[in-house]
């Protein structure tokens, strides 16, 4: 469904310098330098799935994300999206296509949902019938009905965005590019709208690459998670199988009866935090089940429960190996 | 095709009139400033015609017609044009310009038929009284054929000045944080409140070639008065479709620079 | 808010002021190329001036006269107003009060902070206007390039306080741009901007002589051009600065009024 071989988005940027004298210089000779957003990615997409995308900030996720919509041209490299030549901006292409961003809105701000939405029929060219129904399963399942007579303005935040991804698919897309469409949402809303695009996405077929930084997002929807860091491809493949290479251990919680003292929970594993009523440690995954049980015995337990490590900390561990690997790459190229 | 672009257009003018019935007040205070404006910007003329009969060949009836002229374009500038396409800017700033993009209908149809503000028909109705009492002055009507090239020369006026619009907001792709476009633009078009024998030298050469001023009130004033040369008609008919060319032009190339440096 | 504190911080201030103006080079240069109305006026003027000259004024005389008023309103312009409307719309207008120095002198420095731009603009047109217009562009006598500075100094104070006065009525009204607008057309007519204001009918240059328009633009322009003795130079410069006083007074008012309202309703 989608093909991404080689792709590569340089920007020539010209130097901006502060102060007056430089303000002068910069009109008779520019500085220009080259930023590398996208520098090499490759990865196929079949449709139907459910794509992950992360990564720091600036690592190239929303630039893809844009070269994939046909919004950006790539500097290199060859992209298909379902047949299409995204760049070319076929209007069967974009009429297949949705792309939501978080921190931007479509939505007419005076004006209720409901007109955006009949906007986007008219754009779309959505016959009647299957406008309707549309609406209403989206009214249903996102609970709209009081929303989409009160103009945008109006709406609170989680409601806007929930008005927001009701109106990008309003054409039923068989893609759909969200980028970041949580952030700022409160935890409840945002399990709302996990729960939406999962039950959307396997009710219609529908592709879906998401980048966030929230990794409950990911990990509750995107089986396949694919890594991008300084616009380059640092891992393409199961969310498990990321957590196993880069922190295998295990993180083991206990809820402790009475306080123990330090000395007995190091003996057990790494201690991770250690608080009057509960204490975490971390563990090697082949150790886990000897130290559960020999914790069993020596501590006052009355609660206990095995976790991975989290997700961020397994993300920034990730990071900052590839910032090392670069460092060291980048010292041997100058030595 | 022409069916869905007509369908969208007529969606696009019924959310416009949903937020003009919305902000009513706010709109039709805009309106009545605009009235004050154009009336004390003709005590100018009235100073002036205090002092002398006739400037520049034209008497003070013949004046008050291009300052009708261009009451009435301005109506249309401001009821139909600037709005859309100040919302272009606004979308560039905001990075909302993407999602003009990403619909499967043409950009520039989409931008410049997202606000209209029907209550500046008023500065069309002012033209229009504008232009009864000057012929009162003057004594006459109108001459039949030119008023019918008087109607033509509004809709190139109308094309000229979109056109003219669409250039300076492709200007924006380039120059992002420029946001008083619109002001850069009124005083501008303020030259079209005289006519234009009035410029010589070198700004006649601007105002008649660059920037059309002079098409766009002057002329349609002399056809009313039944003194426009065939010939200039036609050079404004044509000449206001090649610029429209040109502008569809400039936009497309604004439109494949944004998308290949990144918007 | 001490008084040395914020004469202390004012060059600061000023310098802020100025780096901004500096990054927003721009958008200046825009506001700039958009006044437009000396040359259309010049252009209009000339040609009715052509056959014979209307009053003390020849075509070369409005030559002078409307590059003139280019210059001056280069050097005077202000838009605090907007500035004022637009915080109390975004609110950053409460960031501001948290600071020890009253907004107003951010405002003021942030105005002036534009002016050394504005000269670089405003120079080479006084500048062409000496070579096409000899020595009528420019004050022949010594005391006119002194009073020249006083005026030009009260123009950009009565522009800058009248428009904190309209600005501060954003914080008992929900929106004063369309205040600003009126005073804009009014300033536009009456102000000596689209034509010199004694050749208008005499009630009309009586009526001028009383409101502060003329104050702004006019006055500069005529002591700029030379146009007027020394004791007429002198009675005029003092009506400019009453209205300097006048207008200082009605913004301070306003200003603390307008934010006892503020902070009882929130903003």
């Amino acid at each position: 469904m989608i093909s991404v071989r080689g792709l590569r988005k340089h920007y020539k940027v010209h130097k901006r310098p502060p102060g007056l004298k430089a303000a002068f210089r910069s009109l008779f000779h520019r500085e220009y330098t080259t930023v590398k957003a996208v520098d090499g990615i490759s990865f196929e997409i079949r449709a139907g799935e459910r794509v992950g995308f992360l990564g720091p900030n600036g690592a190239g996720k929303t630039t893809t994300l844009k070269v994939l919509s046909g919004l950006l041209h790539p500097s290199e490299g060859e992209v298909r999206v379902d047949g299409h030549v995204p760049r070319h901006r076929e209007e069967a292409f974009l009429k297949k296509i949705m792309l939501v961003m978080g921190q931007k809105q479509q939505l007419l701000w005076d004006l209720p949902p409901a007109e955006t939405f009949e906007l986007n029929r008219a754009i779309y060219d959505v016959p009647q019938a299957q406008f309707k129904q549309t609406v209403d399963e989206l009214v249903a399942l996102l609970e709209l009905e009081e929303l989409i007579q009160k103009p945008s303005r109006q709406l609170s935040l989680g409601e806007r965005m929930k008005c927001e991804l009701a109106a990008a698919l309003i054409h039923r897309p068989r893609v759909l590019f969200l980028d970041e469409p949580t952030i700022g949402l409160d935890v409840s809303m945002q399990v709302t709208m996990r729960s939406f695009i999962k039950a959307y996405t396997e009710r219609h077929g529908a592709t879906l690459i998401l980048t966030s930084h929230y990794m409950d997002d990911v990990a509750a929807l995107c089986p396949r998670i694919v890594v991008i860091d300084k616009g380059a491809l640092s891992y393409d493949g199961g969310l498990d199988a990321l957590v196993q290479r880069v922190r295998p251990e295990k993180r083991v919680m206990f809820r402790l009866e009475q306080p123990v003292e330090a000395a007995r929970l190091t003996s057990l594993g790494r201690v991770v935090s250690h608080e009057p009523g509960s204490a975490v440690l971390q563990v090697p995954p082949e150790a886990v089940s000897a130290t559960i049980s020999r914790a069993l015995s020596s501590l006052p337990v009355t609660d206990l429960t095995v976790e991975n490590a989290p997700l961020e900390e397994v993300m920034s561990e990730l990071f900052a190996e590839n910032k090392a690997r670069r460092a060291s790459v980048a010292g041997e190229v100058g030595s | 095709m022409l069916r869905r672009y007509s369908r969208l257009l007529g969606v696009q003018l019924r959310a416009s009139s949903l937020l003009a019935m919305q902000y009513r007040g706010d709109f039709l205070l805009e309106g009545v400033i605009s009235l004050f404006w154009t009336f004390t910007a003709m005590v100018p003329l009235l100073v002036v015609y205090g002092e002398r009969q006739a400037i520049a060949g034209w008497s003070f009836g013949e004046a008050l017609l291009v300052v009708g002229w261009f009451t009435l374009l301005q109506g249309v500038l401001e009821g139909a044009i600037t709005p859309s396409l100040n919302g272009v800017v606004e979308h560039i700033r905001k990075g909302t310009l993407d999602f003009v993009l990403l619909k499967p209908a043409d950009a520039q149809f989409l931008v410049s038929t997202t606000r209209f503000e029907p209550w500046r028909s008023t500065n069309v109705l002012t033209g229009v009284a504008i232009f009864v009492y000057s012929f009162h002055l003057l004594g006459r009507g109108p001459s039949i054929p030119g008023l019918l090239a008087s109607v033509v020369l509004l809709g190139t006026s109308t094309l000229l000045l979109y056109s003219m619009w669409i250039l300076t907001v492709s200007a924006a792709f380039f120059v992002v944080k420029v946001d008083n476009l619109t002001y850069f633009f009124q005083s501008i078009f303020d030259a079209a409140r005289w006519p234009s024998s009035v410029f010589k030298g070198p700004l006649a050469f601007v105002f008649t070639f660059l920037i059309p001023l002079a098409l766009m009130t002057t002329f349609p004033a002399e056809a009313m008065l039944g003194r426009l040369p065939l010939r200039a008609l036609v050079a404004a008919v044509v000449g206001s479709i090649v610029f429209a060319f040109i502008s569809r032009r400039v936009w497309l190339r604004s439109i494949g620079h944004y998308t290949s440096a990144g918007g | 808010m001490s008084l040395r504190n914020t004469v202390r911080a004012f060059p600061s201030l000023l310098r802020v002021g100025f780096s901004e103006a500096l990054a927003y080079r721009a958008e200046l240069l825009v506001w700039v190329l958009s006044t437009t109305m000396p040359f259309i006026m010049m252009a209009l003027w000339t040609a009715v001036a052509r056959d014979e000259p209307i009053g003390p004024y020849n075509a070369e005389g409005f030559v002078g006269y409307f590059l003139a008023t280019f210059v001056v309103r280069q050097l005077t312009g202000a838009w605090a107003a907007w500035q004022i409307n637009y915080e109390v719309r975004q609110g950053t207008l409460a960031m501001r009060l948290l600071r020890p120095i009253s907004p107003l002198w951010a405002y003021a420095a942030e105005n002036l902070g534009a002016v050394p731009m504005r000269v670089m603009v405003a120079v080479p047109v006084a500048i062409f206007s000496v070579l096409v217009v000899g020595e009528q562009a420019v004050p022949r006598e010594w005391w006119g390039w002194p009073l020249l500075l006083v005026t030009l100094l009260g123009g950009w104070l009565i522009t800058f306080l009248a428009n904190v006065c309209i600005g501060t009525m954003a914080l008992f009204m929900e929106s004063s741009n369309h205040v600003m607008d009126v005073w804009l057309v009014l300033f536009f007519i009456l102000s000596g901007y689209m034509f010199p204001v004694s050749l208008g009918p005499p009630w009309l240059s009586a009526l001028v002589d009383w409101l502060p328009f003329r104050y702004q633009i006019g006055l500069p322009v005529e002591v700029m051009t030379g146009r007027h003795e020394l004791p007429e130079t002198l009675l005029l410069l003092a009506r400019q600065w009453i209205w300097v006083l006048v207008l200082g007074t009605l913004a301070v008012t306003l200003w603390r009024r307008g934010l006892r309202r503020f902070a009882a309703y929130g903003g």
